[in-house]
């Protein structure tokens, strides 16, 4: 029987590949057998991300994404090496502790570039004619948070980033739909990685232990949301868009 | 460092009166002591003073003095 989760031959753009889930999304994408191009600025650990990688024919590309100059020629150039586009799985952010008296219009503009413009740029370079595969389709993955979805003390920059992707992805995927453009959200609950390794609720024993209580399961680890993306990749998710996946181990049954 | 600057920031920090202060005050027993209190002070360091300070060595700092002992020697 045909494997419906597979992605062979399919080209996937996997940006915050460099790191943490990310790099834990492209080196199972390859598993799977798709062609993965491989996005964010810091090009030695794309390399270390590569080295772990299945297959070849996958690509390197060094790119900040919070500034979308040149993203047009940039994607139209990906296209020409590897082909059209099957999917895009939009990894890349950073998050904060940050108390509200604390934010500055600054970190708001940096928070709102690196979650969000960045994500909705892409999409629509990758969604122009010619760029995506009309005939198979694509399958844009933002990821948001369970903060896009229930509060926590000092997150209020990162939360109103997180909802602000889940909202735009119901329209995305109203207004693609018609050119089989699939757009859904991936929401995660805690899972150590770079991004928080040095943040209170996780360096901190007693607050990493609260934050464990209050997830049913536990901490998560990369592969439980990679798995999750390699299905809404895939031809088995073929008849899903618009919605919002939410991989916390239990956080949010609560 | 001046100490009364740095109780001042600290009690701007958690929005309390920094006339309630002094250098020797045990700040983890005020009642506006929470989690975000601590976040609160923690960025407030690295915001003024460049100094990121870990969890376990915040954890050895039992006053304001001792806080503000830590910052001159590491600035
Ligand atoms: N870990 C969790 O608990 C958790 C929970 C919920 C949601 N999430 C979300 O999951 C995603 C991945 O998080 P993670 O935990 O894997 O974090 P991570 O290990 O810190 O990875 C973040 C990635 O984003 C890239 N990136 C950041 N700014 C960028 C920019 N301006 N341009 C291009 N790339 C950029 C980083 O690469 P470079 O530094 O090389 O650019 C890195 O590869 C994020 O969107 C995060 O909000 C994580």
């Amino acid at each position: 029987m045909n494997n419906p989760f597979s992605l062979e031959s399919k080209v996937i753009i996997v940006t915050g590949a460099s790191s943490g889930i990310g790099a834990q999304c492209a080196i199972d994408c390859s598993k799977m057998g798709a062609k993965v191009v491989l996005v964010a600025r810091n090009e030695e650990r794309l390399r270390q991300t590569l080295n772990q990688m299945e297959g070849d024919g996958h690509m390197i590309l060094a790119l900040d994404l919070s500034s979308s100059d040149g993203l047009k020629e940039v994607i139209k150039d990906v296209v020409s090496k590897m082909g059209k586009i099957n999917g895009v799985v939009n990894c890349a952010g950073m998050s904060s502790v940050t108390p509200l008296k604390m934010i500055t219009d600054g970190q708001l503009d940096q928070f709102f570039r690196t979650n969000v413009y960045s994500a909705i740029n892409l999409s629509k370079e990758v969604t122009r004619v010619g760029n995506f595969d009309k005939e198979a389709g694509c399958s844009i993955v933002f990821f948001a948070s369970i903060m896009g979805l229930v509060g926590e003390k000092c997150k209020t920059m990162y939360s109103a980033t997180k909802g602000a992707l889940i909202a735009a992805s119901r329209s995305m995927a109203c207004e693609l739909a018609k050119n089989k453009v699939r757009v859904n959200v991936v929401s995660p609950g805690a899972i150590e990685t770079p991004i928080n390794a040095r943040l209170p609720h996780m360096a901190d024993a007693e607050l990493r232990k609260e934050l464990e209580e209050k997830h049913l399961l536990g901490l998560g680890e990369c592969a439980d949301i990679s798995n999750a993306c390699i299905y809404l990749l895939s031809d088995a998710a073929k008849w899903v868009t618009g919605q919002n996946f939410i991989i916390d181990g239990g956080y949010t049954a609560r | 460092m001046n100490v009364q600057e740095f109780i001042e920031k600290f009690a701007e920090a958690i929005d309390i009166e920094a006339t309630e202060l002094t250098a020797d005050t045990e700040f983890r027993t005020l009642d506006e002591w929470d989690s975000v209190a601590y976040i609160s002070v923690i960025a407030m360091m690295d915001e003024e003073y460049d100094i990121q300070i870990e969890m376990p060595t915040f954890k050895t700092l039992k006053t304001l003095g001792a806080i503000a002992d830590y910052i001159e020697k590491n600035k």
